[in-house]
């Protein structure tokens, strides 16, 4: 018993540089490989979740992410939506527009947004708008955070 | 009023993510066996059942609902200090590892932690209130919240069960101080709502 | 306990191989300067492990490289931030667009969320650019397999900080520290995994991280994020330089560090250990009072082991007058007068430091070969 924990010790010890040296050779595969394997994703709450809606407006974008309401188990009552303009050069001075998110053909809120100041204001048009998170400057653009009410809990 | 079980069952979870960092680190704290810290999970669910108890009058009570939600800030804010106060003393206090019987003599404390956590921040308890400011009869609203209440209690079954590790003498300093760290943020996250309303 | 000189000179021209190979990668930069860095990160590097083999002190020479690594890190870090964004400040469109390079003392705060929800609550990037979430996971896990939570003491590029603050004054000044505070690593890590999981966010990462005051922060917009930025700031000159100073402990990695106390659980499954052969030992105590990370007490010291929270790094090896502790590997003797765990421990352990740290120090001296020769650190 003494004598083979001894050999199983040894080995792990010397398995120790391959696993040490794979971990760098392998690292694009093995991270790809995690990613694939479990599915893992970056939090919603983070880069404001998947794109789901791109208006074009001449010469700039409107591009509307997919509401967040994830929780750590299942969905919050409150999330928020995320809405970006890109590219900057293009953007008007302010921009005034309807923005429909849930695609119902019915305007949810009326934002105006100054590009310079990186401000703006919203007009609720739907009830489960709740207030104006932030707005933000993006590398080439600008976005807002809408805090909003999640009508399926 | 069924309906108000179900609720409780599907958002029993969050209640659970948000009153997991005061009663785990406390309970780490306390340093009981399984036994004990079920009867002071008890207590601790008992003081959240008073605390909704307390709100479906509130929420029956006609306009209270309404004036609640617009000083929420200024409400949750004081309860978040409340509870940061509270989690601060547990955590400096002296304790003894007592019995069952002693325990339950002394159900100050997880009784008001329960109680100050199930009237706070639970957004499921802010949802079943909402729910609850519509219901006409006390009577029906208290049992709403009752059934609330049975809803969520199931997912906090497993949680003394910490208690299998309290040959660990380490675990109980490390709930204290945990819940020392938890309680300074909560603290804070009082301060500011306060500040904010 | 050294090596004769052929023989670590021996021992050393496999790893010299491996270091060329992968600083290198088969062919030397094109830039004068990146090709200067290179050749002299890779000499010292070289130079070091054969000190290591050679001399039989794996705590001086390694925490030398270790202090190095962490100070070139920063330099480098920082460095390359004013180059690619005008300065250290995290602005929110960094943070929209996942540009915030992952780091390992983040990863026990997002667990609990990817595996509940399958996603990971830190504003970087799965697969791409520097230090993605997924390649950083990868080397914690290949470090933790074969360093356990020699991590802290082989590869994190922070613990040099600790390590060299605590060995700039000869004697402590602050010599009696309570035991329970050794505790305080474990509760924050209790603190931050709850606290993230109920927030969905790092919390570590906003409120805690000492690091941030020499690697990137968050740009103060709110009264938050100023009081977040007094948090780290103040952490970072009580915990990793004044306190060290005044101990010759690392207290940042031995009595906060909540990544520490979650990487010591790691030590169960490694192969290598520090053991005291409890015949030699005369309790003389110098192993317990040395121990940069309150890893020794007498109790486990009599029992022949050190606490789980032992980060490898040497020292008592290097400091017990009678040798009687040793690196060891789990299943065999203890103490056999052979060097042969020593060096089985120190090729991986050094492999996963040159890893790390040698692009760190190349980066730096290539940005100081360009500040020289062109005034510029950016050539």
């Amino acid at each position: 018993m003494g004598r083979a924990a001894s050999i199983i010790g040894y080995c792990l010890a010397a398995l120790a540089i391959p696993v040490a040296i794979a971990t760098f050779v392998g690292m694009d595969f093995f991270s790809r490989g995690l990613v694939a394997a479990t599915g893992l994703k970056v939090s919603p709450w983070m880069n404001g979740g998947d794109i789901i809606q791109v208006v074009e407006r001449g010469g700039y974008q409107t591009q509307i992410h997919q509401p967040v309401f994830d929780g750590l188990f299942g969905e919050k009552e409150e999330g928020f939506v995320q809405v970006d303009w890109t590219p900057l050069k293009n953007l008007p001075s302010v921009i005034s527009e309807e923005v429909d998110f849930d695609r119902d053909g019915r305007a949810d809120f009326k934002i105006s947004l100054d590009v310079e100041a990186v401000s703006a204001k919203i007009t609720n048009e739907n009830p489960r708008i709740k207030s104006l998170e932030g707005c933000y400057k993006l590398k080439d653009g600008r976005a807002v955070r809408v805090w909003l009410i999640n009508d399926k809990r | 009023m069924i309906q108000g079980f179900f609720l409780g069952l599907a958002s029993g979870t969050v209640c659970l993510a948000n009153c997991a960092p005061v009663l785990l680190p406390y309970l780490l704290g306390e340093g009981g066996k399984i036994p004990r810290n079920y009867a002071l999970l008890g207590q601790f669910m008992g003081g959240r059942l008073a605390g909704y108890l307390l709100f479906a009058l509130l929420a029956w009570a006609a306009g209270l609902y309404f004036s609640i939600m617009r000083h929420r800030g200024l409400i949750f804010g004081a309860v978040y200090i409340i509870l940061a106060v509270l989690m601060i003393y547990t955590s400096l206090r002296k304790t003894e590892n007592k019995c069952l019987g002693n325990c339950l003599g002394k159900p100050l404390i997880p009784l008001t932690l329960g109680f100050f956590t199930g009237i706070n921040f639970c957004p499921p308890f802010l949802m079943a209130f909402t729910e609850a400011s519509s219901i006409v009869n006390l009577g029906q609203c208290m049992l709403f919240f009752f059934m609330f209440f049975l809803g969520t209690a199931v997912f906090f079954l497993p949680l003394p069960l910490v208690g299998g590790l309290e040959r660990f003498l380490l675990l109980k300093n490390i709930g204290k101080l945990a819940a020392l760290l938890i309680a300074v943020y909560y603290l804070y996250t009082g301060l500011v709502m306060i500040g904010g309303s | 306990m050294g090596t004769k000189p052929w023989k670590a000179l021996l021992l050393t021209l496999p790893m010299a191989f491996l270091l060329a190979l992968m600083m290198t990668q088969g062919k030397l930069p094109d830039a004068l300067a990146a090709r200067v860095a290179v050749i002299l990160t890779y000499s010292l590097f070289s130079v070091m492990f054969f000190l290591i083999i050679w001399s039989g002190k794996t705590y001086k020479y390694r925490a030398i490289l270790f202090t190095i690594i962490a100070v070139c890190f920063c330099f480098s870090f920082i460095a390359n931030l004013i180059e690619i964004r005008g300065s250290m400040a995290l602005t929110k469109a960094d943070i929209l667009a996942g540009d915030t390079p992952f780091c390992h003392l983040v990863i026990p705060a997002v667990i609990i969320p990817a595996a509940l929800t399958r996603t990971i609550i830190f504003p970087g990037s799965m697969l791409e650019g520097f230090a993605s979430i997924a390649s950083m996971l990868v080397l914690w896990a290949g470090a933790s397999l074969v360093l356990g939570r020699g991590w802290c003491s082989w590869a994190c590029f922070f613990g040099g900080f600790d390590e060299g603050f605590s060995r700039l004054r000869k004697k402590a000044l602050i010599k009696k520290i309570d035991q329970k505070w050794t505790y305080l690593p474990w509760a924050v890590l209790l603190a931050v995994v709850l606290l993230s999981a109920a927030t969905l966010s790092p919390f570590y990462c906003q409120w805690l991280c000492p690091f941030k005051a020499v690697t990137e922060f968050e740009q103060v917009t709110s009264f938050k994020i100023l009081v977040q930025t007094v948090i780290f700031v103040s952490l970072f000159i009580g915990l990793v330089v004044v306190l060290p100073v005044l101990t010759r402990k690392r207290i940042q990695c031995g009595l906060f560090c909540p990544f520490a106390a979650f990487q010591s659980l790691t030590n169960k499954i490694n192969v290598f250990d520090i053991r005291v052969d409890t015949d030699k030992c005369k309790n003389c105590g110098i192993c317990i009072k040395e121990c940069p990370t309150f890893s020794l007490d007498s109790k486990s010291v009599g029992e022949g082991r050190t606490l789980m929270s032992c980060v490898k790094c040497g020292k008592c090896v290097d400091d017990c007058p009678r040798g009687a502790v040793t690196y060891h590997i789990k299943g065999t003797r203890v103490n056999t007068g052979s060097d042969t765990a020593r060096v089985l421990f120190a090729y991986p352990a050094y492999l996963f430091m040159s890893a790390i740290g040698g692009s760190m120090i190349v980066s730096t001296l290539a940005y100081l070969i360009n500040y020289a020769t062109a005034g510029s650190l950016y050539g």
